[in-house]
């Protein structure tokens, strides 16, 4: 038993089991409410890389995700305001990336893993500057690279 | 009575020569990427009916991949309602994950090792755990849980063997399936032989949310000189 289900000091039998199963309810209860940590692979394809080719209208470089919006145009010409997270801002860092790295107003080329909805979101895999000069977010595969987080 | 002595006085310099040949776990631990587990000696002493989730480090499970665990009833009924979405809301994005997932992120940790206990002080969200190694006993069940738990430990050779209960229910995997209150962990911490690798495998009960036991393996690489970064999550990034 847990501390759901202790120390109501119930006597009846009946009693007892109905704490019981509200406190085990209780568990449950708490558990989903407290589910799931954003997972990469339920909200990113992880398998795909879609390019988009814009100017930054804000970023951000705090956790759990730094942000980056872009506003670009799709292939009829259309204006999209694209959302765009990277991983966790502390290993970025050992990366070189800063608060600095990118600032609105700039041309930007960004390389990254779709959302699965369908969405104008995606996660960060390359940020490619007007100058050429490139950050690197979620890397295809971290095995390959090892030692840099 | 000078025999008696003599075995005290032999039985305490056993004791301490214990102590004084467990490893030290001391300093900075970066997460190592590996293709093939470089502690697969540590993995093949888990019990042979345990599932082994595969997610840890980079790792991460689609939408409905449970790593070929059973889940319970009510578990599955829990998944079924799960919401991807709420997890980007403000309210949301700053709850701290328990330690049965927290330990696994791809993340740096600094551990501090004294005689009678050890802290883990984790980037991930800033968490600690303290794991005592005084022989004292776990509080009763209706003591307060929390996310880190409650943890003691003791060596086995050269193996840190730590028993953690009352952690808060939290995500167990992060495509919607959570542990409950009642989950129990036991972990198995080992270096290499050259004090360069730390291993890890932990391994879970928690009968409300699924059958048999589960499993994760972890691998660190010690990096000295270096430090965890404040995570201070700022919930703004949510919706």
């Amino acid at each position: 038993m847990s501390a759901h289900g202790e120390g109501f000091g119930v006597r009846a039998a009946r009693g007892r089991r109905a704490i019981r199963i509200a406190a085990a309810a209780l568990a449950l209860g708490v558990a989903a409410s407290a589910a799931a940590h954003h997972s990469f692979a339920v909200h990113f394809v992880a398998d795909k890389v879609v390019t988009v080719k814009g100017t930054v209208t804000e970023f951000s470089f705090r956790n759990p995700h730094g942000l980056i919006t872009v506003d670009a145009k799709d292939a009829d010409g259309a204006q999209q305001h694209w959302r765009i997270e990277t991983n966790s801002p502390n290993i970025l860092r050992r990366r070189g990336w800063s608060e600095d790295s990118i600032k609105p107003g700039e041309q930007v080329t960004i390389e990254g893993y779709p959302a699965r909805d369908g969405s104008t979101s995606m996660r960060v895999y390359r940020v490619t500057f007007a100058d050429g000069h490139e950050l690197i977010g979620q890397r295809p595969d971290p095995a390959a690279t090892p030692g840099q987080d | 009575m000078r025999a008696l002595q003599t075995a005290v006085a032999t039985l305490a310099l056993a004791v301490c020569g214990a102590a004084v040949a467990a490893p030290s776990l001391d300093g900075f631990w970066t997460v190592k990427f590996e293709r093939k587990p470089s502690g697969q000696a540590l993995i093949d002493e888990l019990p042979k009916s345990a599932v082994l989730i595969n997610d840890t480090g980079a790792g991460e499970l689609a939408a409905g991949d449970f790593a070929g665990l059973k889940l319970k009833p009510a578990a599955i009924e829990q998944v079924k309602k799960y919401d991807y979405q709420q997890e980007l809301k403000r309210e949301n994005t700053c709850v701290p994950p328990s330690v049965v997932f927290y330990m696994q992120a791809p993340f740096p940790m600094e551990v501090y090792q004294g005689r009678d206990l050890i802290v883990f002080k984790m980037e991930y969200f800033d968490m600690y755990r303290v794991v005592f190694l005084d022989g004292r006993a776990h509080p009763p069940d209706g003591a307060p849980h929390s996310k880190s738990g409650f943890s003691t430990g003791r060596w086995d050779g050269d193996t840190l063997v730590v028993e953690t209960s009352h952690i808060e229910p939290g995500t167990f995997m992060n495509n919607g399936f959570s542990h409950s209150a009642h989950i129990k962990l036991n972990e198995r911490f080992r270096m290499s032989p050259d004090g360069k690798t730390l291993w890890l495998t932990q391994l879970y009960e928690d009968p409300e949310t699924f059958d048999g036991v589960a499993a994760r393996y972890m691998a660190w690489t010690r990096k000295p000189g270096e430090f965890v970064f404040p995570y201070e999550c700022d919930p703004s990034y949510g919706k």
